[in-house]
């Protein structure tokens, strides 16, 4: 339970890290992007992972989900704003995020596939 | 007994305000979710999280509490939203040897895919007459919540429907991504992994830890470079169309 807490203490440390480079250098980034970039290049120095870390990263991870619930309910007390403008809203949605995965999908398999057949370029 | 009744009056006041209602209803939401889900048989086309919001939305409608007020009192869980960006450093770190050999197909992949997740939504708006409001609340739909939040406000859309395209976004990239690699005969990880990322920020990558360490790694990967290179071409491309 203590390690679980040291290792918040760090990814809280990162993201007052992260909120310190996004002011300072007025970053088009969240400070949640920027401290995890920055805990990333400190660990990579490093190269050493501690469990406390491990500890309190895999919790949170799972939690990711949960955590984004109460902003996603917001659209079911807003849809006024948008009446007569759902059926482009939800085409454009599915079609469009439809496309690019299939065309990532697609993309990366053969990038990936030519990368197999000549290992040593 | 009067005064009891007066209490309660006051209860019924004071309750929805306090930080514990909206953590209360939020948990419990999101644990019926994942019942739900598992009762109807883990369907891929409805995943928990979207069980669960409607369950939420459901449970603010009916009860006698306004949605800025529960936003005012989820704050404390919703914070959390920022050592967990953080943490995703973590499984990113662990994965660094995979990523290295596969440096070329991922700095190929992302700028075509990162901008085509975005400009595909725009593209089909745009022809079907959508306002600008609705297109800038668009754009940043496949990127995940905590910077699409700052991309939006920037092109001056509207945050509430950025969060629900965010929502049919992820599902939907989860679910195309499943049914076209199972369709297509692509079982690698890290592809899988990265195109869930790309494409489904958040939602996508929880689906990747389900399908293994390393498609979560790839999606950790390609959500947050999708979030960074978005954050970065999205805002200067939109002032210079606009």
């Amino acid at each position: 339970m203590l390690s679980i807490l040291r290792g918040f203490l760090i990814l809280t440390a990162f993201l007052m890290l992260g909120d310190i480079a996004v002011e300072l250098f007025a970053l088009p980034l969240s400070s949640g992007v920027a401290g995890m970039l920055l805990l990333t290049l400190w660990l990579l120095l490093r190269r050493r992972l501690s469990h406390d870390l491990g500890a309190a990263s895999q919790p949170l991870i799972g939690m990711l989900a949960l955590l984004i619930m109460p902003g996603v309910v917001g659209i079911f007390f807003q849809a006024d704003e948008f009446s007569g403008q759902w059926l482009t809203i939800f085409i454009a949605l599915i079609l469009g995020t439809l496309l690019s995965s299939l065309t990532t999908l697609w993309l990366m398999q053969r990038l990936v596939a030519t990368l197999r057949e000549r290992p040593h370029e | 007994m009067s005064e009891l009744l007066l209490r309660l009056e006051g209860l019924v006041h004071t309750l929805p305000q306090r930080p514990e209602t909206a953590i209360v209803l939020t948990l419990a939401a999101y644990f019926a979710g994942l019942r739900l889900f598992s009762w109807l048989r883990s369907p891929a086309w409805c995943p928990p999280i979207l069980l669960a919001a409607c369950l939420l939305a459901g449970l603010l409608a009916l009860l006698p509490l306004d949605y800025i007020e529960y936003r005012r009192g989820v704050g404390w869980l919703t914070w959390l939203l920022g050592p967990a960006t953080v943490a995703l450093g973590v499984p990113l770190y662990q994965q660094v040897h995979h990523i290295r050999t596969l440096w070329k197909p991922i700095v190929l992949t992302l700028p075509p895919a990162a901008m085509l997740a975005a400009g595909y939504a725009m593209g089909i708006a745009w022809l079907l007459d959508a306002t600008p409001t609705v297109l800038a609340s668009l754009a940043p739909k496949s990127v995940t919540a905590p910077i699409a939040m700052g991309i939006v406000e920037e092109l001056r859309g509207s945050v509430s429907l950025l969060m629900g395209a965010l929502l049919i976004t992820g599902v939907m990239a989860t679910l195309s991504i499943t049914l076209l690699a199972r369709w297509g005969n692509i079982h690698d990880q890290r592809v899988i992994g990265f195109a869930l990322g790309i494409n489904g920020h958040a939602i996508g990558t929880v689906r990747a830890f389900d399908i293994g360490p390393t498609a979560g790694a790839f999606a950790s990967l390609g959500m947050s470079l999708t979030g960074v290179f978005t954050a970065l071409w999205l805002p200067l491309m939109w002032h210079f169309v606009g």
